[in-house]
């Protein structure tokens, strides 16, 4: 009796143990290359950021530094704090530029229209351009510039309503909003997939029961769309992070060759801007949990 | 009075008129029944989405005009878009500077060759985490989220090292063997795409394939890769275009030998005139400024033919792939 209960409970695990031989195999390749090329240099540059390294023939030379480059990275450099403050600046002003206009230009070609899969395919054109060198190479030509913004001289007007140190913000931004713009290709086509998963029916029956467009925009596809928007704001934020342009990972960079202040310093730049960034997208995922959460209780 | 009475007259004919079923169909021809089908709506989003269109091509219309622009013609600030004499000179120089077959073969061996590995590892890995047993599912999802939203900057030293190691720098290994192994460019938003797709696929279809007997392995490439086709087409593209694109890594890793594209256009300046090298590089410079908008739209233009070629099935297969639910 007790052996049968042990051979079937042997059994049952040989049973879970092929089970979950066959889900491991498949992710096999994955778990080894995360080791290799993920964990083992995550830890490799935690280590470094805690240490100034040098570089020595045959290797590096670490010199255990505990929190002083972290330290350092806000008190000594006089770079640092204020590319990260004006970088952070500039994301906040980008991050909705670039999902509202998506969502326009989502909503645009969403209609039936002739000769639509012509600009659908317009608008996915930036996806391709967007390179780290052609664009920044654009960008040192100026050929991002909006005609208007000189024509009708709008510099003072954003001073005298934003004031001093942000009006420059924002004017850099406004300077090279079709750029800026060319990184929406991606968010039109989350929203436009994001479309199709409303079903048609429900638009039929708020029309039968004397809902204008504009009604249905707020009261159906808007909030449809919460999901989506969260998705794109999450992924604008990422793209941005490794904008090629970001002045604080040139200044990350410039930091790891120098001298005095080598990989260690360099790392512990980049973990604090991590650091700043995973804030901010849990900060995102939080508020958006929470009004799905509120919508879901209030219906 | 008299006035009066004309005034009500006419009033009540144009209201006739308005009122009449010709008026109606007319306005509803141009406005039409909700607010997208009719004319003037029409009309309206045609011209909305060409101002945004144009705003989209310009950088793009800039790249060609000043590549087929000489000197003098860039110097001069009254030629503004089309040149007064058209040159092929910098897109010759553009060729031998870039040099393009050479650096266009290196860049499509890496691009084609990585895109495919990933798309089969992303869909294996992908499967697993939809469909199959796997213990710590959740921590290992967890884990793919952060392999996706780790800057590569931060990593690329030790990566660096490791790779110089296991001798794999300057050789296209050294992103081929990343991809094997699942950790290619973005493979953490591929696998979560593949992982939204075999989620949304009936489980009657592999209970079906159990029954006859069929093998995991068995069922994975005889029914559900062959079924996520559009998945699988649209992260080979992503993943196309972001490897054709990428600069960083590459500027670290394929310094020396089989050096991609864009890595050439950034060296493109010390190659034309030597004599300034080192502080040329965010300096406008309106001598070179051509012949980089040559190299630059060189660079651009195989992924666009590749892309107007598969354009429709790639915007119709991101609808089908229920990327984002």
């Amino acid at each position: 009796m007790k052996s049968s209960a042990d051979d079937a409970k042997r059994q049952a695990r040989l049973f879970q143990l092929k089970r979950y031989g066959t889900g491991l195999a498949f992710m096999l390749p994955w778990i080894v290359g995360f080791c290799l090329f993920v964990a083992i240099p995550i830890g490799w540059s935690i280590f470094m950021s805690f240490n100034q390294v040098k570089v020595v023939p045959g290797g590096f030379k670490y010199d255990w530094q505990g929190f002083r480059n972290f330290r350092d990275a806000f008190l000594k450099d006089n770079v640092f704090p204020i590319e990260l403050i004006t970088y952070f600046q500039e994301m906040l002003l980008m991050v909705p530029i670039i999902v509202i206009f998506a969502l326009l230009i989502a909503l645009m070609l969403n209609q039936r229209f002739p000769g639509r899969f012509l600009y659908r395919a317009l608008f996915f054109l930036p996806v391709i351009f967007a390179t780290g060198q052609v664009l920044s190479e654009l960008f040192v030509q100026g050929a991002g510039d909006i005609p208007f913004l000189d024509q009708y001289n709008l510099e003072p007007l954003v001073t005298q309503y934003v004031g001093g140190e942000f009006a420059k913000t924002v004017m850099g931004v406004l300077g090279r909003v079709v750029l800026i713009l060319w990184y929406s290709g991606v968010q039109i086509l989350i929203f436009i997939a994001g479309f199709q998963t409303i079903s048609p029916t429900i638009y039929e029956a708020v029309r039968i029961d004397g809902a204008s467009p504009w009604d249905s925009f707020w009261k159906i596809t808007l909030p449809a769309c919460v999901p989506f928007i969260s998705l794109n704001v999450l992924y604008t934020i990422i793209d941005l992070f490794t904008f090629p342009l970001n002045p604080v990972l040139k200044h990350i960079k410039d930091n790891m060759f120098k001298v005095e202040t080598g990989y260690g310093y360099s790392s512990a730049l980049a973990w604090i801007y991590f650091g700043f960034v995973f804030v901010l997208i849990a900060l995102v995922l939080w508020l958006f949990d929470r009004s799905m959460k509120t919508r879901r209780v209030r219906s | 009075m008299n006035t009066a009475l004309w005034f009500r007259k006419v009033g009540g004919r144009l209201r006739d008129l308005l009122w009449s079923r010709r008026a109606q169909q007319a306005k509803m021809i141009v406005l039409g029944r909700s607010l997208s089908d009719g004319l003037l709506a029409k009309l309206i989003l045609y011209v909305l989405l060409s101002i945004v269109a144009y705003l989209y091509l310009q950088p793009l219309l800039y790249m060609i005009s000043t590549a087929l622009k000489n000197v003098s013609d860039l110097l001069d600030p009254t030629v503004k878009w089309i040149p007064r004499q058209v040159t092929w000179d910098n897109l010759s120089k553009a060729l031998k500077g870039l040099q393009y077959p050479d650096a266009l073969r290196n860049t499509a061996v890496l691009s084609i060759s990585c895109s495919l590995v990933q798309v089969l590892v992303c869909a294996m890995t992908g499967y697993a985490l939809a469909r199959l047993a796997v213990p710590f599912k959740g921590l290992l999802t967890a884990l793919v989220i952060l392999t996706f939203l780790i800057p590569p900057q931060i990593v690329i030293i030790p990566l660096y090292v490791i790779f110089s190691k296991l001798g794999l720098l300057n050789t296209p290994f050294v992103f081929l063997i990343p991809a094997l192994f699942g950790q290619g460019l973005k493979a953490g938003l591929f696998i979560l795409i593949f992982r939204q797709f075999f989620r949304a696929q009936p489980a009657s279809l592999e209970e079906a394939a159990k029954l006859d007997g069929a093998s995991v392995v068995r069922l994975f490439f005889g029914i559900m890769l062959p079924l996520a086709r559009s998945a699988c087409l649209v992260v080979f593209l992503f993943s196309f275009i972001w490897y054709w694109n990428m600069y960083y890594e590459p500027s670290m890793f394929l310094a020396k030998s089989f050096t991609p594209l864009s890595i050439r256009l950034d060296g493109l300046d010390d190659v034309l005139n030597p004599s300034l090298l080192g502080n040329t590089k965010i300096v406008k410079n309106p001598i070179t400024e051509g012949t980089k908008m040559a190299a630059a739209f060189l660079i651009i233009l195989p992924p666009i033919i590749v892309f107007m070629f598969l354009q429709r099935w790639f915007v119709s297969g991101i609808e089908r792939t229920g990327i984002v639910e």
